[in-house]
């Protein structure tokens, strides 16, 4: 039965979420971390939590804090910033926790402070600079930028903020490539 | 041409039961092996899955399967109608092993969404040489030869569907435009529709699978369909569905003895008399097939017509007759008490209820309660009564979740039965407590292990036949597979009487490799420390020892396996005498009592079992090592001592030995102490696994939420010894 079951839930899985995909399609959450803003596609954003308490996991990377208890759901958390290895901020009352399902992992971002939902439609997105003020890190992660008015924000490729290994910075200089969608 | 159908519902449907089906097969097969052939009921219930295999394959356009189904039915066939002498009955076994393995082995591949492309010749020449090989065997006796199985056996399905006074009957005509192609398959469609609702159900022409001339045969004469059903005609209408290539739908609704007339159409006036014995119908019903078969006969090669002996006749339709009610009987009663429910759900269940036990123990010690001066009697008695109830929720989930190890241990038969043929190797196989129940998960992690440990004894621990006589043993080798439950423990013992393992080459091989201490004698190495070097990896992969002491292969692997269920191996052997290899698992994974303890600002959780001791401790007892490394004399027993902060490198964690709390663990007859912070408390945890997205931690299994709603992580015992 666990078979049958595994094989439906793969026939069943793609059409819900290219459904779900229509409706949210062009829609980011964007966050501030640092000096920059950051946009996650909301297709992959569960929910938006309260900071709590969390419990560290030795001998693991520095930017996964640990685990927390969602609603009975163990999930790992990890610190954007520390993640761009941008400098570590102090965790307030303010803080959150935005949750993203990226291909059934479900981890925490803790982030410095929510901004809002935007449309960014598809012309609106450039190519990541390959030099500039963008730190190097950060490259591999951001796919695009996206014009808000004035503004812009790095767009995020989830699967690479949660998977990429630690780029040594020998190879950030030979892989600038751009990562298309 | 399959995606016509609708095939996610149908596809699942096909291997959950094709794959039950081939598992009863190779029990049956298994359980009958020792004897000298089948036994009746045997080789009607092969036949019988063969053709339901058969039948659905073709339905699913898996036509490799089929067809090596289709020999193998027709062996049994054969083996059904002439009772022939003198088949070598292992033979056969392993030709319907190896049929079975075919089969499971492309329902995998189909599973993974390959095409099921495995090449079928093979098995198929094999099977019409060892039906040749029979045949032959026993037409000498002068016994007439069975007739092709194809156009014949189904009637035995006529007989034995019991009509209700609710059921109708109907004869049904379908006619399909004449240029539609394949119309034996669009034929199958209707008639797989209408088993849904049919009581009873025959077709003519009746091969369409197989077939390919009855194509034709349906364009020319249409495709005629008995059916008892109880619904009505819309109903039937409805089902069939005009729309796909079916030029017109003709239903009559009919008597029951022109139903069981079969396909004359009323064009004969036979009577059968509903009350007639089960022999006489069937003698009607093959009458009115010999007439039909020789007025639409397809084949090029006429078929030889059924000429039965009257004794053949009266076993042939009793026996079909009689198995029919029987399986029914059994169907019936399934439904009624088992329902089949998806694990997910389990899982949800399972988890759910976790989370219940957690949120008790929240209310039950919520630090409102312990405001002082509260008279708290009706509440601690109600209290009592939700513990104990939830309690019996989780002993109710839990054994819900427990399963029998009887597939796996046939596994382990069927693996005997392989490797000791091919060794020449006779070997006796017995299974001593296959019924004891195990968490659904672990078996899924046992079964590998066991195998490993099962070949092996059969390979390398039992000797020769040759070897097995020299040294004056009783020729069979003996392998036991048993299991018990001790202790909230499952042990599970492969036992061999081979030769057993080789201490002085396992040393040899140790020393060489360094990993014995060079200041120690051979001697000074118990039996149990030898033997694991074993399971060391790398040391199994070395020729020379598993060319003489044998056990190397995969044994690593087996240990893997097993420490990642939390179980352990016990190995014991003699030389000459032979070896008992013995697992030690847990009973369940998911819920455990654990003692919850902190170091640091972290909180740990450790199964209770391993715990032997708490200890209050001064550091006077402790002896520093210059190297850094610890140890502590406890009542003149020497233990080393693992400090959890600095293993994990916490902060703020208890330095002084005085103000901490040691715990003397003992895990696989190693001892440690280990020191901790302060206790908590003791705790039932149920164990969830750390996100997979987090690289595995030594020493780490799991996570589990405390009363307060925070994380605790639990310890492994076996990782921190290590």
């Amino acid at each position: 039965m666990g078979e049958t079951s595994e094989l439906m839930k793969r026939i069943e899985e793609p059409k819900a979420a290219s459904s779900e995909h229509d409706a949210q399609k062009g829609k980011y959450m964007t966050f501030k971390s640092g000096n920059e803003y950051f946009g996650l596609k909301i297709q992959y954003v569960n929910e938006i939590i309260q900071f709590q308490a969390i419990t560290a996991i030795p001998e693991t990377e520095d930017y996964i804090k640990g685990l927390i208890n969602l609603r009975g759901k163990v999930i790992p958390v990890i610190d954007v910033r520390l993640r761009f290895k941008q400098e570590p901020f102090e965790y307030n009352d303010r803080t959150c926790i935005i949750v993203i399902n990226v291909k059934s992992t479900v981890v925490g971002l803790i982030v410095e402070k929510i901004a809002e939902v935007v449309e960014i439609k598809e012309e609106n997105i450039l190519p990541p600079p390959t030099i500039g003020r963008v730190d190097k890190a950060q490259q591999k992660y951001v796919y695009g930028i996206g014009k808000v008015g004035d503004a812009v924000k790095l767009l995020l490729d989830p699967d690479k903020l949660l998977n990429d290994e630690d780029l040594s910075v020998a190879e950030q200089v030979n892989d600038m490539n751009v990562e298309e969608e | 041409m399959a995606e016509e159908f609708n095939a996610d519902g149908m596809l699942d449907m096909y291997l959950f039961e094709n794959e039950q089906l081939l598992e009863q097969l190779q029990e049956m097969v298994l359980e009958q092996k020792d004897a000298d052939c089948f036994d009746e009921d045997s080789i009607n219930e092969i036949f019988r899955t063969m053709h339901t295999i058969k039948g659905s394959s073709g339905i699913m356009m898996f036509d490799n399967i089929t067809a090596v189904s289709h020999k193998l039915e027709d062996v049994f066939y054969y083996l059904r109608e002439s009772h022939p002498e003198n088949v070598p009955h292992l033979e056969l076994v392993e030709h319907v092993l190896a049929v079975s393995d075919f089969i499971s082995n492309e329902m995998e591949k189909i599973r993974g969404g390959d095409p099921a492309d495995g090449d079928s010749s093979g098995i198929i020449a094999e099977l019409d040489k060892f039906l040749e090989k029979i045949k032959n065997g026993a037409t000498e006796g002068g016994a007439e030869l069975p007739p092709e199985n194809v156009h014949v056996e189904p009637k035995q399905f006529y007989i034995a569907p019991v009509a209700t006074s609710e059921s109708r009957f109907y004869k049904i005509y379908l006619t399909f435009f004449p240029e539609t192609e394949m119309a034996n398959v669009h034929a199958y469609k209707t008639v797989y529709a209408l088993k849904e609702i049919a009581e009873d159900l025959l077709y003519s022409p009746e091969d369409i699978i197989s077939d390919e001339g009855s194509a034709d045969l349906i364009l020319k004469e249409g495709f005629r369909i008995l059916l008892q059903a109880q619904c009505g005609e819309e109903e039937i209408r409805n089902l069939i569905g005009i729309g796909y290539d079916i030029k017109q739908v003709d239903v009559f609704e009919c008597k029951a003895e022109e139903f069981l007339q079969g396909f004359d159409f009323g064009t004969q006036d036979v009577q059968i008399d509903l009350d007639s014995s089960v022999e006489e119908i069937e003698v009607k019903a093959q009458a009115a097939a010999t007439e039909e078969e020789s007025k639409e006969a397809p084949a090029p090669a006429p078929k030889p017509k059924p000429q039965l002996a009257p004794g053949d006749f009266v076993i042939k339709s009793k026996e079909p007759g009689k198995h029919k009610t029987l399986a029914k009987d059994k169907a019936k009663m399934e439904k009624t008490s088992f329902i089949s429910v998806n694990v997910s759900k389990m899982d949800q269940l399972m988890d759910l209820i976790g989370e219940l036990v957690i949120s008790e123990s929240v209310v039950l010690q919520n630090p409102d309660l312990k405001v002082p001066g509260l008279n708290l009697n009706s509440f601690n008695k109600a209290a009592a009564q939700l513990s104990k109830i939830s309690t019996d929720l989780q002993n109710v989930i839990m054994s819900m979740r427990m399963v029998p190890l009887t597939n796996t241990f046939q596994k382990m038969n069927r693996i005997v039965f392989d490797v000791s043929r091919k060794l020449g190797k006779d070997i006796e196989f017995e299974m001593i407590g296959e019924n004891t129940e195990v968490d659904k998960n672990i078996i899924e992690h046992i079964s590998d292990p066991l195998m490993h440990l099962v070949r092996n004894a059969v390979d390398h621990g039992i000797e020769t036949n040759e070897e097995r006589v020299d040294s004056g043993k009783p020729d069979k080798g003996k392998v036991t597979l048993s299991a018990r439950t001790e202790a909230g423990k499952v042990w599970i013992s492969v036992e061999d009487n081979g030769k057993g393992l080789d201490r002085e080459k396992i040393l040899a091989k140790a020393r060489k490799q360094g990993l014995l201490d060079e200041n120690k004698p051979d001697s000074a190495y118990s039996d149990k420390e030898v033997f694991q070097f074993i399971t060391l990896p790398g040391f199994s992969t070395n020729e020379q020892i598993t060319e003489y002491s044998g056990r190397g292969v995969g044994m690593d692997v087996v240990i893997q396996n097993i420490q990642s269920i939390g179980g352990m191996l016990d190995i014991d052997s003699a030389a000459g005498i032979g070896s008992v290899m013995s697992l030690k698992i847990p009973l369940t994974l998911a819920i455990i009592d654990g003692i919850v303890m902190e170091t640091g600002n972290c909180s740990f959780v450790m199964e209770t079992g391993v715990i032997k001791e708490f200890v209050r401790v001064k550091s006077d007892m402790m002896i520093q090592e210059p190297n850094g490394e610890e140890f502590i004399m406890i009542r003149g027993e020497c233990f080393p001592v693992l400090r959890l902060g600095k293993w994990y490198g916490l902060k703020e964690y208890q330095e002084s030995v005085e103000n901490g709390m040691m715990l003397i663990l003992e895990v696989e007859d190693k001892k440690v102490c280990l020191f901790v912070d302060r206790l908590i408390g003791e705790q039932e945890i149920v164990v969830k696994p750390i996100p997979s997205y987090i690289k595995k931690v030594k020493g780490l299994s799991g996570c589990t939420q405390l009363g307060d709603g925070s994380i605790a992580l639990i310890l492994d015992p076996g990782g921190l010894i290590e």
